[in-house]
């Protein structure tokens, strides 16, 4: 069974008349990589601000791994983040000494560790250099350094990918990437869809304050369609299959998700065997951007971007 | 608490306004000291290196020490604001209140160790007067600049230690105002300013004589108090200064970052 790491209940923030976040439930696993996605103004930034416990939530409740977090500051020794992009440090100070600061906040944290995100983050010939003189992409992995410190069991990002170059972004990918599959839960908020669709889980799409989609990205990798001579037996050769992980046919075609990739070759083998002829056989690649489009002009057809302004608790 | 504290005094060590106030207080007694015009200002010639002192904390209680110290104590607090430093702190696993009570507890102490320096720059400027006993006063005791007769060194240090410890004491609860109105106004500049107008609003307030005794700027002046009559001056100043510092912990509990 997964852990919630993170869970928000009807969580809304209002500043003044004007709602920022309006009454935002979502849940993050343990190893899940969250994204939240929106134009600017959606309130991406406030919703980290609330989950990490550095603005009040005008209703509603947030937890971190069971326990709200303004209650109990403490469970943020478990917290990874970087809340500000970039990341923000004490230009003064060189890359190893804001992070000899951090350590220290943090409590527990040995030296070694502090080399080891820097060699992770691959800072570790710059971290003598005042962070005054860092490039802003520099700025950003040593803020993912410092939050990645306390190994911790949460981590949340603000625009991790801000002012980074392709190499560098890789590089934060592959490192939350890790951090997941090492049982950590991760939310960020970006507006590289690529980057969204490339490793995240799930992401929420927002608007004007309001969850208005979530989409589980794991359900649309590693999905394919074929077209095939007969769609009812095809559907029951494979359904028996433990390699499958679901399959369904959709306007003519059959669509099926596989819990290995590498076993796409043993899908051709199990149709043929059951007597069903392959004609066409492509990955069901899914569109994020696209979908993102269509869902914020669907919205925004909706409910006119500020145009009603709803007030607070009022769904659109 | 001990860790925060020494992270904080790091902090003050770089401030920009830490480094220009001990330019302006080393120049300060060395310009004012040696001054032509001394005499027609405060009536008399220096006669000894303690009197220097004296004179440097005469001239500078009214404004230029406040000033200094309104000016860092914001700035203590304003740097993170200007570094965006405030939240990437907050979110290790210190309280809000334990941070900033590690904050107040440096900015009320920074004006004993501007006041240290102040103390000690003044007394080197006062090489070319000599260290030795003279007639007259140090400025900060009974009698004042002229003194009751002959004035021994050790009890001319005495007096001026006595009066530094007591001003930089009526200086702190300055700092703790600076502290809270930067974090009502989440800006260094606003917080300094705010607290010189608040300071020259009181001393406007001395139209109304019944509120004079009460007016923290009044006990700006308490250095020169004899000790005897000190008690209820000290409790003032610590009231006002346990106030800003409460207040400063209860807005700051209470803001979003």
């Amino acid at each position: 069974m997964s852990v919630t790491a993170i869970e928000t209940e009807n969580l809304s923030k209002v500043y003044g008349s004007r709602p920022i976040v309006r009454d935002l439930s979502f849940r993050v696993d343990a190893g899940e990589v969250y994204a939240l996605v929106g134009p600017n103004g959606a309130g991406k930034t406030t919703v980290i601000r609330l989950v990490s416990g550095l603005a009040f939530p005008s209703s509603g409740t947030v937890k971190l791994l069971g326990i709200n977090p303004f209650e109990r500051p403490q469970i943020r020794r478990h917290l990874g983040a970087v809340v500000e992009a970039p990341a923000a440090f004490y230009p003064y100070l060189t890359g190893r000494a804001n992070l000899n600061l951090h350590a220290k906040l943090a409590g527990g944290v040995g030296r070694g560790r502090i080399n080891e995100v820097l060699e992770m983050m691959e800072l570790g010939n710059a971290s003598e250099r005042k962070v005054g003189v860092y490039s802003l992409g520099m700025r950003q992995r040593l803020g993912v350094a410092a939050a990645m410190l306390t190994k911790p069991d949460v981590l949340i990002l603000d625009e991790p990918a801000s002012g980074m170059d392709p190499l560098s972004l890789h590089l934060v990918h592959r490192v939350l990437r890790e951090a997941a599959e090492q049982g950590t839960a991760v939310l960020l908020s970006t507006h590289h869809l690529d980057e969204v669709a490339a490793y995240c889980s799930r992401v929420a799409i927002l608007e004007e304050g309001l969850l208005i989609d979530e989409v589980n990205l794991l359900d649309r990798r590693d999905r394919y369609r074929a077209r095939v001579s007969d769609l009812g037996k095809a559907q029951v050769a494979l359904q028996t299959q433990a390699f499958i992980s679901q399959v369904t046919s959709l306007a003519g075609e059959l669509v099926f998700s596989l819990n290995d990739p590498e076993a796409l070759g043993q899908v051709s083998r199990v149709l043929v065997e059951a007597g069903v002829m392959v004609l066409e056989l492509a990955p069901d690649s899914f569109d994020l951007r696209a979908y993102y489009r269509e869902r914020l002009s669907t919205q925004r057809a909706r409910t006119p971007r500020g145009a009603k302004n709803p007030t607070f608790g009022e769904q659109a | 608490m001990i860790g925060l504290i020494q992270i904080e005094f790091g902090k003050l060590w770089r401030l920009h306004s830490l480094r220009f106030s001990l330019l302006l207080l080393t120049l300060f007694p060395i310009v004012w000291a040696y001054a032509p015009g001394v005499f027609d200002v405060y009536g008399f010639f220096v006669l000894s290196a303690y009197q220097v002192p004296a004179l440097s904390l005469l001239s500078s209680m009214e404004f230029l020490l406040p000033l200094l110290v309104a000016i860092a104590s914001a700035e203590l607090l304003g740097m993170e604001i200007g570094f965006s430093t405030l939240p990437t702190v907050l979110l290790r696993p210190v309280t809000r209140s334990q941070w900033l009570v590690a904050k107040l507890f440096v900015a009320a102490l920074y004006p004993f160790l501007l006041l240290a320096y102040l103390l000690l720059v003044s007394l080197l400027s006062g090489i070319p007067f000599g260290y030795g006993g003279f007639v007259g006063g140090t400025g900060v005791g009974a009698g004042g600049l002229l003194g009751e007769g002959l004035m021994m060194p050790s009890t001319a240090v005495l007096e001026l230690l006595r009066a530094y410890a007591v001003a930089a004491y009526s200086l702190a609860p300055i700092s703790l105002l600076a502290v809270l109105f930067t974090v009502i106004f989440m800006n260094a500049a606003g917080g300094a300013l705010a607290t010189l107008s608040t300071l020259i609003f009181m001393q406007l307030l001395l139209v109304f004589p019944v509120l004079e005794p009460y007016l923290l700027t009044t006990q700006l002046n308490s250095y020169v108090n004899p000790v005897a009559s000190m008690g209820w001056i000290f409790a003032l100043i610590l009231l006002y200064g346990a106030a800003f510092a409460a207040l400063s912990v209860v807005l700051f509990e209470r803001k979003d970052f």
